[in-house]
């Protein structure tokens, strides 16, 4: 049986700690708005502006309108005009464009010839994602000019027409607020409370309460509960930045969101109560915090790459890991307005993954003793 | 002699850690309101034997009780009724000195007007009543020990266990230290202290010498200087070390010389 005074005199004493360690408030509450921020404006995938360069040996009315076509697309902008690129390297080094097009001297005759004319493309492939961003854009965008110039349109065979649910306008705040939810909820939950915990053995006073009357589950339970608080704080400061700042609306129950987060913060909480079993100093539990949950959380949960395009060794441990459960939920929520019926089997893989690890730890804190 | 006459009473208390036997059969019996001192080498086992009387660690075999109860199954009453230092003085730095009092007097049941007074009485008496609002990170080691041993004595407990309670301690402190042990004896409270400091433990009234997991000698300080013609327990220490016959156990792995 629990005491609740002797459990509040523990959690009212973790609290304490909490608040006179501004390190510990500035990891809480600045770090998450920062990372949002951060991760909001670096994540960006939106291209625009790409710098080009037009190589034109034969200037003709066409290669210019063509030219100013690519100019006026919101993807590129055209740096300027050389009459030859023999040396692209140079080119690159001197101009800082991404991409050169290269139009053959006879562009503008070849144009009206049965064979067609060509246009070399030469993109700067050191950094893959622009590359393949040039890559994708450039044939559009030169064909439709090109049309353009020639007068003529394209021929109607077929049209696909795409329609994208659920994140309409491809925002990426869509899908990093999920993700960082889950980082977020993880590092209070996982890597705070572990340390918290190594910490008393480090100071010594963890044998101090182990002999007072204080019971094991009262020790664990009163030193988590300020943590579970000051998770709960984050997720919602994490849902309110993003909806100021980035625009991200929930679609679904908010409630329901509240209460899948609480289910992962349990499991977070169980795997920073199994941390603190084995550490025996506050600088084991940081790195094995970091290392165990925090690097994979980021890595293999889906939260930057998609877990469907790893190798399956990959993909197996992915489903271990909390927050690819809870990334599912959120996004679910958030994007999709889904609920219960929809998400019952990453919520109970996740409640069943905290409830193991929680005997797990428990019997371990115990076996200590 | 029935259990309840002795505040502490050990028969054949042992434990083992796999093949290590770190604790002996040892049989130690102390009065209500005595000191007896706990000496012996590091490692000699005196933090194991202090573990598994709190509660902290159960016994391989043997038996123990602690203010009349038995620690292989009571050690949730013992727990009430001890208080326990560590040598390594367990506060919270960044609480005050109140605060620190406060909690532990909490985790003991104590609150409201009790605690209150129970506090100002444990500050006069150790003199920390100026102290009170001050972060304990800021006293001076002494001071530490002293808000220690408030903490640890704030539930009136019937026993104190102090586990090497003047470790890192200025002479001046540990002379004033005794002192408070004394007076806490005086009061009725029975002691039961671990110290490697040989002139100290001459404060004892009663005190036995673990060597190797076992009790190798038991008495007050004079009978056993008496006994074994020594001149003071620091010698006489150093002749049971050398007497103990070593291969009879093999090396003991943790065994380091005062």
């Amino acid at each position: 049986m629990m005491s609740r005074s002797r459990l509040l005199t523990i959690a009212r004493k973790e609290l304490r700690h909490i608040f006179r360690d501004w390190q510990t408030l500035v990891v809480v509450l600045v770090m998450p708005v920062m990372m949002m921020f951060l991760y909001g404006y670096a994540l960006n995938a939106d291209a625009k502006d790409i710098p080009c360069l037009i190589e034109d040996p034969s200037p003709s009315p066409e290669t210019r309108a063509i030219a100013s076509k690519i100019d006026a697309s919101s993807l590129f902008s055209v740096e300027g005009s050389v009459f030859t690129a023999d040396d692209p390297a140079e080119l690159f080094r001197l101009y800082q464009v991404r991409v050169i097009f290269r139009f053959p001297p006879d562009f503008a005759r070849d144009l009206h010839r049965p064979g067609g004319a060509h246009v070399q493309a030469l993109i700067d492939g050191s950094d893959p994602n622009m590359g393949a961003i040039i890559r994708n854009a450039a044939d559009p965008i030169l064909l439709g000019a090109t049309l353009d110039v020639v007068g003529m349109r394209q021929p109607h065979v077929l049209d696909v027409r795409t329609l994208i649910l659920y994140n309409p306008e491809q925002r990426s705040a869509l899908f990093f607020v999920p993700g960082l939810m889950a980082v977020i909820l993880l590092m209070i939950s996982a890597l705070l409370t572990s340390v918290a915990i190594a910490r008393e053995k480090e100071l010594g006073t963890m044998g101090q309460l182990l002999v007072s009357p204080l019971r094991p589950l009262e020790i664990i339970v009163g030193k988590i509960l300020p943590y579970l608080l000051l998770a709960a704080v984050d997720g919602f400061l994490v849902l309110a930045v993003g909806r100021l700042a980035f625009g991200v609306h929930i679609a679904g129950n908010p409630w329901f969101l509240a209460a899948c987060s609480l289910v992962y913060i349990f499991t977070a909480l169980s795997i920073g109560l199994l941390i603190s079993t084995i550490a025996k100093r506050q600088q084991h539990a940081m790195f094995m915090a970091l290392g165990a949950t925090m690097m994979p959380t980021v890595i293999l949960s889906g939260f930057i790459f998609p877990v469907l395009s790893m190798p399956l060794p990959l993909r197996i441990l992915s489903h271990i890991i909390p927050a690819t459960y809870f990334l599912e939920i959120v996004r679910g929520i958030i994007l999709k307005g889904v609920g219960f019926a929809e998400l019952w089997k990453p919520l109970a893989a996740l409640a069943g993954e905290g409830l193991l690890l929680t005997a797990i730890a428990i019997r371990k804190f115990k076996v200590k003793l | 002699m029935s259990a309840e006459a002795y505040s502490i009473r050990t028969e054949q208390l042992t434990k083992r850690f796999g093949h290590f036997t770190a604790v002996d059969h040892i049989d130690v019996s102390v009065a209500k309101g005595e000191v007896f001192g706990f000496l012996g080498a590091n490692g000699a086992g005196k933090t194991t034997a202090i573990r598994m009387l709190c509660g902290l660690l159960q016994p391989t075999s043997g038996h123990g009780y602690v203010a009349g109860f038995d620690v292989l199954k009571e050690s949730a009453k013992i727990r009430t009724r001890i208080g326990y230092m560590s040598q390594k003085f367990s506060l919270y730095p960044d609480l005050t000195v109140s605060e620190n009092l406060k909690l532990y007097g909490r985790l003991y049941g104590l609150d409201g007007k009790d605690l209150r007074a129970r506090m100002e009485e444990m500050a006069a008496f150790l003199g920390l009543k100026d102290l009170l609002p001050r972060l304990t990170s800021s006293l001076p080691w002494g001071w530490q020990q002293r808000l220690s041993l408030a903490c640890a004595n704030l539930h009136r407990p019937e026993i104190l266990f102090l586990d090497e309670p003047t470790g890192s301690v200025d002479p001046v402190s540990r002379r004033n230290f005794w002192d408070l042990i004394h007076r806490l004896s005086g009061q009725g409270t029975t002691i039961f202290i671990t110290s490697h400091y040989m002139d100290e433990v001459e404060y004892c009234h009663r005190l036995s010498i673990m060597i190797d997991g076992r009790i190798a000698a038991m008495g007050s300080p004079r009978d056993l200087k008496r006994e074994h013609g020594s001149a003071s327990i620091h010698e006489l220490f150093l002749k049971l070390m050398e007497h103990q016959p070593l291969m009879e156990h093999g090396p003991r792995p943790e065994q380091k010389p005062v």
